[in-house]
């Protein structure tokens, strides 16, 4: 191992990279994803355009119709038009739900008389048109039981006492923001260290590489440590964002966050290494790195679906994955604080070095310091 | 015409020696779509549950025994709260019940009792939708007032089944992403190896071999989109298809030209196809941003809203999801058409006029 070759190669590769403007990329990216899909991705949906065909008429109608508008997750119209036209409307876009009070309304319910309100949400949407039907019900619902305890009349009832753990307000942000930092740092590097090596190989200059003395080793070092230290800047970048930007409440320990990341970034430009050894293309190589970490560190990341909720095959897919145990301590280290005294977190970050390992060592091996 | 179906077929050619190119855009057109749309389901489902029993008594098991597949996993006994938190803390339990020791005793006696639910938000979509079918399934429990009931009803998916839609969503993205860089990389390529000038300087007119390219690479999306839509979103998935299909593939074809010339405008300003990479991701995240993917257009701020009007996007995604799902008349399609025709057009004339330039 030569000291001074390696020095020399990694002021030629930040040379490179300031000079190419890649060094944008490397800070932009990250944190442009971070933004847009820290505010992008809303579970929440406000101001969902409601048509209500009130063929009642009453005050019982206009007492709900009321409640409706006072409702900001609606922009409520009361239309006088058929059934058949409010139905082109939603087929046009132009209306979420449809809900229709049939005609003496008011007077079956005092009668006790069998009555039912319809609800026609687009449901193009699926998760979107879940979300809808549980505030259209929501808002109904609770009108009847006002009305039943205006007249008196006793239920039984079972009153529903939650708690909702680690988010108690149920943001958005807290459950996405951390889970996305697992992503970015997953794909950024990756693709980083793929694209040193691949545009060496598709420029030709490689050879340079295959014919000078410069050891294996040597290479390796020079080429993955700029990206090692550019993306650690990442990690705190990140970190203010989730803080300041998103107000993630953070309730662990600093250092396990930073070691841990650390750790993950390796097994990123591991990943990213083994791209480069089976590409030798750049467009390759950057479509095949997006693919193999984009995939699975969206899927099981959490985000979108809780690892204890995967069918079996899932299950273990996603034990397969690092994204998993990553994402595990970084959500303990924002929003719950057990730290290392809960033993699977430790558990976790020794499988996640288990893994760095691993992949680098297979990496290093199958890179080649000759033509195939 | 004839130098035109020369350049067409070179670059068809060109692409169907690269097998890594061939075989990436396959892969994403058919098994990244297949994958997504298997793997990705934000309904709550196996939801892992557990639960404290202090009262010994006949309704916390009659409760319990309402959490069943597939939306819940077995209820998952514990002996003290403390254990269940420890589990929920673990991550290996999302919601957990606490049944007091009064709680059949006060609903008997005092005609109301509490539920103790704990959970764990971190997935706040799972632990909204479970606590509201917790809600409703409490609700049924107890005998309600009779006669009224609220209907509610999913149009064109009824069980909100979210396999077809997530497919279709990616085979979107898939699309736009695989669009903009084919069509930026076979112009870029060009650049890179020095030939681009040299074919803007020929006596062949500059301006057929710029529109074979970008045609050549159309086409190539095109038959990719035909692939990935007829066979993994409408076979595997079973999607039904509401609308036309011809309207479908006029919009597809349009929003095809559209990212041709994205593609041609990012290719005429980047020299390499890494500047491309990084120009397409910048470009792409507005838009992708701004085209209601994932909020609503009506929930955005009210600027970014007119903001959208500008996303070619925007009117793609609306547009084919009326088509497939809400089976929209072609009539009602023209505010998509019109648009996107537009912004296509102005795009595509834009990037062909920078690309063809020669200093």
């Amino acid at each position: 191992m030569k000291i001074g070759v390696i020095k020399a190669y990694m002021l030629k590769e930040f040379k490179d990279l300031i000079r190419s403007r890649m060094i944008f990329l490397v800070y932009i990216m990250p944190t442009l994803i971070l933004v847009m899909f820290g505010y992008g991705i809303k579970l929440e949906v406000k101001h969902s355009r409601l048509i209500i065909l009130d063929h009642d008429k009453s005050e019982l109608s206009y007492t709900l119709i009321n409640r409706f508008e006072h409702s900001k997750y609606f922009n409520t119209k009361v239309l006088d038009i058929t059934e058949n036209e409010a139905l082109r409307m939603i087929k046009a876009a132009k209306a979420d739900i449809i809900l229709i009070i049939p005609q003496s309304f008011e007077k079956r319910i005092f009668h006790k008389d069998k009555t039912e309100i319809g609800a026609f949400i687009d449901g193009a949407f699926p998760l979107r048109a879940m979300t809808m039907q549980s505030y259209v019900q929501g808002v109904v619902y609770s009108m009847i039981r006002d009305l039943m305890e205006r007249y008196h009349i006793r239920i039984k009832k079972i009153e529903i006492n939650y708690r909702n753990l680690f988010n108690q307000s149920l943001r958005d942000e807290n459950a996405i923001v951390p889970g996305l930092i697992g992503l970015v740092l997953l794909v950024a590097p990756a693709i980083l260290a793929a694209l040193l090596i691949v545009k060496e190989k598709e420029k030709g200059t490689i050879f340079n590489f295959y014919s000078s003395p410069v050891k294996k080793s040597d290479f390796l070092i020079a080429k993955l440590t700029p990206v090692f230290l550019l993306h650690s800047v990442n990690i705190f970048i990140l970190l203010l964002w989730a803080l300041y930007l998103f107000k993630v409440p953070f309730r662990g320990e600093f250092w396990i966050y930073w070691l841990t990341s650390e750790i993950y970034i390796l097994i990123s430009l591991s990943i990213g290494l083994l791209v480069s050894i089976v590409t030798n293309r750049q467009i390759v190589a950057v479509i095949l790195t997006v693919i193999i970490t984009v995939i699975p560190g969206f899927l099981y990341s959490g985000i979108l679906m809780p690892i204890s909720s995967m069918s079996k095959e899932a299950y273990i897919e996603a034990h397969l994955f690092p994204v998993m145990y990553y994402n595990h301590i970084i959500y303990d280290t924002f929003l719950i604080g057990q730290g290392f005294e809960a033993q699977k977190n430790l558990l976790y970050l020794l499988i996640l070095i288990f893994y760095a390992a691993l992949l680098f060592i297979i990496g290093s091996a199958l890179l080649k310091k000759e033509l195939k | 015409m004839r130098i035109f179906g020369t350049v067409f077929f070179k670059e068809l050619l060109i692409f169907l020696r690269s097998i890594g190119l061939v075989a990436v855009v396959l892969y994403s057109f058919t098994i990244d779509v297949y994958i997504a749309g298997e793997g990705i389901e934000v309904k709550p489902k196996n939801v892992s549950v557990g639960y404290v029993d202090y009262s010994n008594s006949i309704l916390p098991q009659k409760i319990l025994s309402h959490l069943h597949p597939p939306e819940f996993k077995k209820p998952k006994p514990f002996t003290s709260q403390k254990e269940l938190s420890q589990a929920i803390f673990n991550k290996e339990i999302l919601v957990g019940l606490v049944f007091e020791s009064d709680f059949e005793k006060s609903l008997l006696t005092d005609g109301k009792t509490k539920l103790n639910i704990l959970l764990d938000s971190t997935a706040a979509a799972q632990s909204y939708i479970t606590l509201y079918y917790l809600q409703n399934i409490v609700m049924r429990f107890v005998p309600q007032k009779e006669g009224f009931e609220l209907k509610t009803h999913k149009l064109f998916n009824q069980n909100a089944d979210t396999h077809m839609f997530i497919s279709f969503s990616e085979f979107i993205s898939v699309l736009t992403l695989i669009g903009v860089i084919l069509s930026a990389a076979v112009f870029v390529k060009e650049k890179e190896e020095g030939t681009w000038d040299i074919m803007l300087l020929m006596p062949v007119d500059s301006k057929i071999i710029i529109l074979a390219k970008a045609f050549s690479q159309v086409f190539i999306i095109i038959c990719a989109s035909i692939l990935s839509m007829g066979y993994v979103v409408l076979t595997i998935f079973n999607t039904p298809f509401n609308g036309s299909f011809l309207d479908f593939f006029m919009l597809t074809l349009l929003y095809s030209l559209t990212l041709a010339g994205i593609g041609l405008f990012i290719a005429s300003v980047s020299k390499d196809i890494m500047q491309v990479a990084q120009i397409s991701i910048l470009i792409m995240m507005p838009l992708i941003f701004l085209s209601g993917a994932w909020t609503p257009i009506y929930s955005m701020h009210p600027l970014l809203q007119k903001l959208s009007l500008l996303s070619p996007l925007r009117y793609y995604i609306e547009g084919s999801e009326s088509v497939v799902f809400r089976g929209t008349a072609t009539v009602d399609l023209l505010q998509y058409y019109i648009p996107l025709a537009i912004i296509g057009t102005a795009l595509f004339i834009f990037g062909f006029k920078k690309i063809g330039r020669l200093f």
